[in-house]
């Protein structure tokens, strides 16, 4: 880990201070304003810190992109103990950025937590931290353990009557523990398997069956900027429905890859020229992946006007995920591009249901073969046509996560696949 | 009572019913694999998706996760359904090693079912890209693991955590690799393993005692009772005696749960469910003994015996009055038998020495699941009968015992008991001196056998129509798959033959006839009749139905 954060050249609103010395301690953290939001919060009635919050227009930073502020408000009004569970099981291909707040400002998230807990009223926060994340995790343990010193994690906090303990918890390193209630399951100590939908909203229904808010680690981390600048500013920072800035994690064919910070709606070729470099060896970009591996790849032409907030990435038919951009230019062959997301989403399915357990290893299978060159010319139709059988038909979004990009790729680069093959 | 529409027929169903019960109704197959019943829904085959159109609004569902809810219309005829169904096969059969030639479950198995309702693909994949696993899997003592075949629907690691209670398997690693095991450390050694492999939708997990001995569509399915203990659990008995090649003694291949939901649900004991061994054992009696001469009268048969029981009662009343025979019955006779037992004996000759009841009796597990400690199926019906231990002023089987050893009895007839295990070799031989006449009516070879002056061989429940009344008093009946062993006979016309050599005219002509008379006499067998029993069977006249009780361990663990 470098010393110094790559967030260089954007905005740094969230990001402010993170390589700031002695950043990570308790007493430097306070000295820059930590924890002065969450005095503010806890004077406030808990439903008008989730108004607020619903008003600043902030948007899941984990992937799905759904009103922080609407989730919160999904819990059901009697029923206790709730819980809050923190995201940190960041393990997107492509995707580096909460690994930056965990390191470098960890009482920005636990301040962001704890808002959110004092707003649904929850009792414990659980912090979910992917099982390659060592560092991490002692950044965090330290954090904990500072902030509880301090009286501001544990019973009467600040003085409000209001009660809430703070515990890490790991994976053992599956992707699937992100998905939020793989997640919970992993957490209830059983094996990673998301659970069947409906009920849709572990908001309700949640770890141990009680109500539980299951948010990124960024999207916990706005929500101290937001009593800051207030719920208006924030929304004016970004563009429509999406406020404030994000984390761009930039990675492939790029000169300078790295995180960067950004407004929400931020043209594409600002981070990918102005901030990223441009593409190596000053080659043509070719296609592009806007948010990690399991979105829609677009063509170059696709984006040329592409603005990076939610929406604007769906209407050009892919998705903002976690934001994770990557470039990918001339060089780079699309079928082996498929072989590597094959070979990733085979590996990392959860193996519950059927059309994901057995369609990710079969399409790692076809790709194989094509790239072998023992592919026949109907092995390129079927790659597509199982993609589209896994294609909404799974218990959680990883099946989702294989099918787009392998139905992007076939159609969109579909004589770079059939060059590979037989007739 | 929500009504809905399934393929435009309308059913109205109980809150919470789900459309793949709902389905059912109407007789509308909606396939599934990880689905049942009596487990936890978890909706991971995909097997059972259905078009659902509610509010305007058409999209795809789980048949197994969607409770029916007012107005909604299910298509499971559509061109989609059928797609996603076939889908869903293509998906399972992927890496199957289509072992069916070899394969137990090959013509009960819903791969290959289902495959010819709603696949009939081509099949889309290079045979040697299937990934292997592991072919034969010792995973308990009475289940054997095929991997390859199975399709991970986690309805056995469910049924052992849910119903039985226990973590004896699970799903291991995770994608294509996944892979069903023991966890680490365990066996699948519950006494409620041999559910698994009825459950388990494939070939994957098969029963050793069943394996490679019968293709299923030979054999032939009986409908009847366990006798195992006083529970009655419902179930199938699968025979074949045809093509005895592999095994020329056996007939029954093995018994298989029925569903009742009063009773067992769809479970069984593993204690049941092997103990058919018993009924084509080589020791089972099958034609009668006799220490006496024959009289030169040709091959002994059971009336010849009968009728030397007839003038040795006889005599003994004449000469020493009712006192002087006793009887000790057993709870292990169904409802006919002892019907006409009570008739002749207590009725009519008016012995009060009679009773079922021994300290001494084998008794077994118990658990609040299914086992029973009492290891007969009519106690209950005993009781019924008025055999109490001596309670209603009788005599208990113990003090007919010690009498018989004093040598207060001329005759002395058992039926099933075995006395060996009641008395020592020395206390035996004693009764055998200190009775004039021992009439034994049992099943197998045992230690009574000798020093009986008569044997009949019995026939035994798998063998015969019958009524027993379980713990709870409902009265259930079995029906006759064969014919039973060599010259066994049924309980009850053992009693009708020996009142007719006593000169009381009966003339039933089969257990339904006596279950029907014993119906118009005997108070708590008032208004049951035997057509009434029907497949579930009926409670007792007067005592009420019990609570549904959902067939599981107290300690059942989470789904996973
Ligand atoms: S889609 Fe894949 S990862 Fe998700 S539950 Fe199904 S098998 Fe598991
Ligand atoms: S489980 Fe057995 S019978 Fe069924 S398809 Fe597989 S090999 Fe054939
Ligand atoms: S062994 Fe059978 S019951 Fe168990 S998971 Fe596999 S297919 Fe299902
Ligand atoms: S039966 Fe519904 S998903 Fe398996």
């Amino acid at each position: 880990m470098s010393a110094t954060p790559n967030v260089s050249g954007g905005v740094r609103f969230l990001s402010r201070n993170f390589g700031l010395p002695g950043q990570t301690g308790i007493e430097s953290a306070m000295k820059r304003g930590a924890y002065e939001m969450l005095k503010r919060a806890v004077a406030m009635k808990p439903e008008d810190v989730t108004a607020l919050v619903k008003a600043s227009g902030l948007r899941g930073h984990g992937g799905a992109g759904f009103s922080a502020g609407m989730k919160w408000s999904f819990v059901p009004k009697d029923k206790f103990p709730r819980y809050v569970c923190v995201n940190a099981d960041e393990s997107e291909p492509g995707t580096c950025k909460d690994r930056l707040i965990l390191e470098y400002d960890p009482h920005l998230l636990l301040e962001g937590a704890l808002i959110c807990a004092f707003a649904v009223q929850a009792e414990r926060i659980y912090i979910y931290i992917r099982g390659e994340y060592f560092y991490p995790w002692r950044v965090m343990e330290q954090a904990i353990a500072e902030a509880r010193a301090k009286g501001l994690i544990g019973q009467n906090i600040l003085g409000t009557g209001w009660s809430c303990d703070v515990q890490l918890a790991t994976g053992a390193g599956q992707y699937i523990c992100g998905e939020e209630t793989g997640l919970i399951e992993s957490l209830e100590g059983k094996k990673g398997w998301p659970r069947l939908k409906p009920p849709f909203y572990p908001a309700a229904i949640g770890l141990w069956g009680k109500p539980t808010i299951v948010n990124n680690v960024e999207t916990l981390s706005f929500v101290p900027r937001i009593f800051e600048i207030g719920a208006e500013a924030f929304a004016g920072m970004g563009s429509p429905k999406n406020g404030g800035t994000g984390l761009f994690s930039l990675s492939g064919c790029v000169k300078n890859p790295g995180v960067y910070e950004l407004p929400m709606g931020t043209p594409l070729q600002t981070l990918l020229y102005d901030l990223g470099g441009g593409i190596c060896g000053n080659r043509k970009l070719k296609a592009l992946i806007p948010g990690g591996s399991s979105s829609h790849i677009l063509k170059a032409e696709e984006c040329e006007n592409l603005k990076l907030d939610f929406e604007s990435v769906a209407a050009a038919g892919s998705m903002l995920g976690s934001a994770a951009v990557m470039a990918i230019d001339e060089s780079v062959s699309i079928p082996r591009l498929t072989l590597w997301m094959a070979r990733f989403y085979a590996h990392e399915s959860c193996g519950q249901c059927t059309p994901c357990r057995e369609g990710t290893g079969w399409i790692l299978r076809l790709v194989t073969r094509i790239l072998e060159g023992r592919g026949r010319k109907r092995d390129v139709d079927d790659l597509f046509q199982i993609a589209d059988n896994i294609d909404g038909k799974t218990i959680c979004a990883l099946g989702q996560a294989v099918a787009w990009p392998t139905k992007s790729y076939v159609t969109k680069f579909r004589h770079e696949f059939d060059a590979l093959v037989k007739e | 009572m929500p009504k809905i529409e399934i393929d435009g027929k309308p059913v109205e169903v109980p809150a919470g019913t789900n459309l793949v019960e709902a389905a059912k109704l109407l007789n509308i197959e909606i396939p599934t694999y990880c689905y049942h019943p009596g487990l936890t829904v978890v909706g991971s085959c995909r097997m059972c998706q259905v078009e659902m159109e509610q509010n305007g609004r058409t999209s795809v569902v789980l048949g197994c996760n969607t409770p029916a809810a007012d107005g909604m219309k299910v298509i499971t005829t559509s061109e989609k359904v059928h797609t996603l169904r076939a889908s869903a096969l293509e998906f399972l059969l992927q890496n199957h090693p289509l072992d069916c030639p070899i394969c137990d479950d090959a013509g009960e198995c819903d791969l290959q079912n289902y495959y010819m309702r709603y696949g009939l693909h081509d099949s889309r994949v290079n045979l040697l890209d299937k990934i292997h696993k592991h072919k034969v899997h010792d995973v308990g003592p009475t289940v054997v693991l095929d991997s390859e075949r199975c399709v991970l629907c986690s309805r056995c690691v469910r049924f052992c955590r849910e119903v039985a209670g226990v973590d004896e398997l699970g799903i291991f690693g995770h994608g294509m690799q996944s892979e069903l095991m023991n966890p680490p450390g365990k066996r699948l050694e519950n006494d409620y393993s041999g559910n698994v492999v009825d459950l388990c939708p494939v070939g994957a997990l098969t029963d050793k005692d069943f394996r490679f001995k019968r293709r299923v569509w030979y054999m032939e399915r009986t409908p009847s009772v366990c006798t195992g203990c006083s529970r009655g659990c419902n179930i199938n008995i699968d025979w074949e005696i045809e093509r005895r090649y592999k095994d020329p003694q056996r007939r029954i291949q093995r018994l298989k749960p029925r569903y009742n939901r009063m009773v067992n649900e769809w479970w069984m004991c593993d204690r049941g469910r092997y103990g058919y061994h018993a009924v084509d054992a080589p020791d089972r009696l099958t034609a009668p003994h006799t220490r006496s001469e024959t009289n030169g009268q040709g091959a002994l048969t059971v009336d010849l015996v009968l009728q030397r029981a007839a003038a040795k009662i006889k005599a003994a009343v004449s000469k020493n009055g009712p006192k002087s025979v006793a009887v000790i019955a057993s709870p292990h006779s169904s409802n006919e038998d002892l019907f006409l037992l009570k008739s002749l004996f207590v009725d009519t000759l008016k012995v009060d020495t009679i009773d079922i009841n021994v300290s001494k009796e084998e008794t077994g597990k118990q658990d609040e699941i299914l086992m029973k400690a009492d290891l007969t199926p009519n106690r209950r019906g005993a009781e019924e009968f008025g055999f109490h231990s001596g309670k209603n002023g009788g005599m208990s089987g113990d003090d007919i015992l010690s009498g018989a050893l004093d040598g207060d009895y001329d005759v002395l007839i058992v039926v099933h008991h075995d006395l060996s295990r009641l008395m020592g070799p020395k206390e035996l031989a004693k009764l055998d001196q200190r009775c004039d006449y021992i009439l034994y009516l049992g099943t197998h070879e045992n230690g009574t056998v000798p020093v009986a002056d008569d044997v009949i061989p019995l026939a035994m429940s798998a063998e015969r129509e019958a009524s027993y009344t379980n713990f709870e008093g409902r009265v259930q009946k079995t029906a006759k798959p064969f014919e039973p062993r060599g010259q066994a006979r049924d309980e009850w016309s053992i009693w009708q033959d020996l009142a007719q050599l006593l000169g009381i005219p009966w003339k039933y002509a089969s257990a339904a006839d006596v279950f029907d008379a014993m119906g118009n006499s005997v108070p708590s067998f008032k208004g049951l009749t035997w057509e009434g029993l029907g497949n579930s069977g009926k409670m007792l006249a007067g005592v009420p139905e019990p609570a549904y009780r959902k067939v599981q361990s107290s300690k059942p663990l989470p789904a996973y």
